[in-house]
């Protein structure tokens, strides 16, 4: 999976490419959490080429989510692909995380 | 031995063998006229499966096979998953209590939950020293 992660203006984006599982959750996690720690408040994750997620990538996001409320921040989600989202909405997931159809609706949200 | 229609293979216990489960489904997702969509599922519940069992199944340090048996009769896939590893029955797991609020949400049981979601219909069986797993579903052909 590739990462790459920008900052606009307050925000930490972090674009994801291929697949989100067991193999490459560990060093998302990481990735996401040391920008948490950095002091990152306002954190976008865009899912758009992201083409594959399990329950190993559903942990990193929760956790995420998790910690960043703590800090008084929000981290939104955009742009899944239908059977990504589908994933999240077995999980149940969809019922407290924040996602948004387009980018530009997830920068609306700070 | 894979016959038309039938496919076998075989994974060692390293994580980084999602990897060729992910190309090896590829190409019987390709053979049987899969949709992405239904390709995508079976994929997530092999992996679930198989991440459980290379975590908790294997108290020593050898490597061990997971053997993936794939066939499809007219509009039914069937998977079957099979490994040497310690007795576990995931379909006995207690099912979740979703929706969850943030602060309650389990992690625990998510990847059983998924597949009990995605797939019609999962046994387990011990079959001597064998766990086997067998996943069915309906095919939605591309």
């Amino acid at each position: 999976m590739d990462i790459v992660e920008l900052k606009e203006g307050g925000v930490n984006t972090f674009k994801l490419r291929g697949r989100l599982d067991s193999n490459t959750s560990q060093s998302f996690e990481k990735q996401l959490l040391e920008a948490i720690s950095d002091g990152a408040r306002n954190v976008i994750i865009d899912f758009k080429e992201l083409d594959y997620i399990s329950s190993a990538g559903l942990r990193v996001i929760l956790k995420a989510t998790k910690t960043i409320k703590r800090q008084d921040g929000k981290l939104m989600l955009c742009a899944m692909q239908d059977y990504v989202k589908e994933v999240f909405e077995i999980a149940g997931f969809d019922s407290f995380l924040p996602i948004v159809p387009t980018l530009e609706d997830a920068f609306k949200a700070f | 031995m894979s016959t038309p229609g039938s496919f076998s293979f075989e994974l060692r216990n390293r994580l980084s063998e999602l990897e060729t489960l992910c190309v090896k489904m590829e190409s019987v997702g390709q053979a049987l006229g899969l949709s992405r969509r239904c390709l995508f599922e079976v994929n997530l519940a092999l992996d679930e499966l198989f991440t459980n069992i290379i975590s908790y199944g294997f108290q020593d340090q050898s490597e061990h096979a997971i053997r993936v048996h794939v066939s499809a009769d007219q509009d039914r896939l069937t998977v079957v998953l099979e490994d040497d590893g310690v007795a576990f029955n995931p379909v006995a797991r207690i099912p979740l209590d979703l929706p969850c609020a943030l602060d309650e949400c389990r992690v625990g049981g998510l990847g059983i939950h998924l597949v009990k979601n995605l797939m019609d219909e999962v046994t387990y069986e011990r079959r001597g020293g064998t766990n086997v797993l067998t996943l069915k579903k309906s095919i939605d052909k591309s």
